[in-house]
């Protein structure tokens, strides 16, 4: 087959147009409630630190398995997208806790502010994420994230015998948190550390959207007496915390 | 009347011998890069808790000194010091490639240098690093247009050159907030940590650049007029009491505010305390002043080169408390409680240098060191003799 000059320049427009345009192209709408971030929402947790058990780690467990995070056994260096920190009262006035740090997607991160690249972003609905394909491993998010809720990954990782294919494998060099467990978030689901924390101990973990003032999590703040970590900083975290 | 300008003319053992040795130097970082590259950051010390190190700390003095170097250029140009005016080719020069080691550096000790090219596609300019891309690259540009009207277009000297020293005033201040800007960070946090960093860019770049003028007017066999040493020293004087007061101001802020005692005392007593009271203040002030207001030592080139060398060493002395001691300080996130976990959350963070890092910053010191040698080398940038002007004495002498 031949084609003449015109031809080729007509296809090779067509061609170009197709290339420019198809980002900016959907073809079938998806259904905005199931996938795709929403900003009429704002994900939010409240964590009852009088119902977790310094003994128990569900949290943690189930966010490893989740999310394919590694145990290196390296203390400095292992990954932690979640983690149990205790409490001890330092003049003894007030009860020892234990309670589960996370990223607290903040609604002024500054881990998104000091990111060069944008790699951490804040999506519609206020999930505050890494896109590990354009995170050049600067670390200066590590610096600037005041709950120290970012991991490096230092090297190689291992992966495990069945991961889980829904989340993105990880790269080395490159900075990685808590994502809220967006895919689940995305299928209509909570957060893996969530539902283990209902299924396997007291339920002091509660997730919801705090911009609905019917959602349980809404109420549930409006009652109680609770607290963000690092409140004078202004970064309006979306972890609280009732009980300290 | 001002000595014609002329390269070395290097073609002595020694000068390859120092040239094969910079050129080592370089090598070894290099080779230090790949390391890191095929095995991870897991060979350095850096950690979870601490994730600036070594690299880190020499590419930021590095810069720190860039900016420095080009005091002597600007004392001239803006100042109107003529007993300087010879040595702007060589302090535009000196800026020029202590830029590059430092930036070499800070570059490829990223988690991923293969995307360093990223934040040049992806601006994020409420990020104080992308301020820092446009305020490097700034630098290097004026730096090059310093040096080349200083060898072609004389006319546009003035303007470039002034140019340049406001842009190296707001480069430093940029740099210093970095760590500034960081509210999170109790021994980051302040208004002055970016004036700091540029008080001790005047320290470090007039050190260094008496380190290097004395060391290649002797070894090159030239003469250099000891007035001259004298007048640096009285600069490195002024720019070294600066610091001083700088720092105290500093710490007077903080420990007027009880909620600083406790971060500030640890500063002064705890793990890093060696640190700063030894290279922050020892080897940034009191050492250096102590030998340039000596009557004997301080007039003496011998007694001006060791303060010289002192003030350098407090230049990495001084980054390398800022990044370590302000990352190892643990974060107090529930106030009134002592936190303990698994992450170490709660205690002071661990960290030993590994011999990478410091093969890593010692390969940035190599390339700058390369540069310089084999610049002086091809390039007119220094006069033939340094001879202070006619008419000009040295105004005062400790």
């Amino acid at each position: 087959m031949t084609m003449d000059r015109r031809s080729v320049l007509g296809l090779g427009g067509v061609l170009a147009a197709g290339v420019i345009l198809a980002p900016g192209l959907r073809l079938i709408a998806a259904p905005e409630d199931v996938t795709e971030a929403s900003d009429k929402r704002r994900w939010g947790m409240l964590i009852d630190t009088t119902q977790c058990n310094p003994a128990c780690t569900a949290c943690t467990q189930a966010c490893r398995t989740e999310n394919n995070v590694p145990l290196t056994g390296d203390p400095e260096r292992d990954i932690h997208w979640i983690r149990k920190v205790e409490l001890h009262s330092k003049d003894g006035g007030k009860p020892d806790r234990s309670l589960p740090v996370l990223c607290n997607h903040c609604e002024h991160p500054p881990c998104v502010h000091v990111c060069p690249t944008q790699a951490s972003f804040i999506r519609k609905d206020g999930i505050v994420l890494v896109d590990m394909h354009r995170c050049i491993g600067c670390r200066y998010c590590m610096i600037a994230c005041p709950y120290k809720a970012r991991s490096l990954v230092y090297s190689t990782p291992s992966i495990p015998g069945t991961p889980n294919r829904k989340v993105p494998m990880r790269a080395k060099g490159v900075v990685e948190k808590c994502t809220f467990c967006v895919h689940r978030i995305d299928d209509g689901g909570q957060p893996a550390c969530v539902e283990a924390c209902q299924k396997e101990a007291k339920g002091g973990m509660l997730f919801g959207d705090l911009n609905d003032p019917q959602s349980e999590i809404s109420q549930r703040l409006r009652q109680v007496l609770s607290t963000t970590i690092r409140p004078d900083l202004g970064l309006k975290p979306r972890v609280h915390y009732q009980g300290i | 009347m001002l000595s014609e300008f002329s390269a070395i003319k290097g073609s002595s053992p020694g000068y390859w011998k120092l040239v094969a040795l910079c050129a080592l130097l370089f090598l070894v970082g290099v080779g230090s890069f790949f390391a890191i590259e095929s095995y991870g950051h897991g060979i350095t010390g850096m950690n979870n808790q601490v994730v600036w190190g070594m690299p880190h700390v020499f590419a930021i003095s590095l810069l720190v000194m860039a900016s420095g170097a080009l005091n002597l250029g600007s004392m001239s140009t803006v100042f109107a010091s003529i007993q300087f005016k010879q040595f702007t080719r060589f302090s535009a020069f000196l800026s020029i490639v202590l830029l590059i080691g430092g930036l070499t550096v800070l570059l490829l000790d990223l988690g991923r240098p293969d995307r360093m090219l990223l934040p040049m596609l992806y601006m994020n300019f409420r990020s104080m690093f992308t301020w820092n891309v446009f305020l490097y690259s700034g630098f290097f540009v004026l730096c090059l247009l310093y040096l080349w009207s200083m060898f072609d277009y004389k006319q546009f000297t003035k303007v470039v050159g002034s140019a340049a020293f406001a842009w190296r005033v707001i480069l430093t201040t940029g740099t210093g907030s970095i760590f500034g800007v960081i509210h999170a960070r109790d021994v980051f946090f302040s208004a002055i940590t970016g004036p700091m960093f540029v008080a001790v860019s005047l320290t470090s770049g007039t050190a260094l650049s008496t380190i290097l003028l004395v060391g290649t007017y002797r070894k090159t066999g030239r003469y250099m007029e000891e007035k001259l040493v004298f007048g640096l020293r009285n600069a490195l004087i002024f720019f070294t009491l600066l610091v001083g007061y700088m720092f105290v101001v500093e710490k007077f802020t903080k420990f007027y505010s009880p909620a600083f005692y406790e971060v500030e005392t640890w500063l002064l007593v705890g793990p890093w305390a060696w640190l700063y009271w030894l290279g922050v203040w020892g080897c940034c002030v009191i050492f250096p002043l102590v030998i340039l207001f000596h009557g004997r030592l301080g007039n003496t080139v011998q007694g001006v080169v060791a303060a010289s060398v002192v003030t350098v060493v407090g230049v990495f002395a001084f980054v390398a408390h800022v990044l370590l001691a302000g990352q190892s300080y643990p974060f107090d996130m529930f106030p009134g409680y002592q936190l303990s976990s698994v992450f170490l959350d709660g205690a002071s963070a661990h960290y030993v240098p590994s011999l990478v890092e410091l093969g890593m910053g010692i390969g940035g010191i190599g390339l700058s060191a390369l540069l310089f040698l084999l610049g002086i080398r091809f390039f007119r940038m220094l006069p033939a003799k340094a001879v202070a002007p006619e008419g000009w004495e040295l105004p005062w002498s400790p």
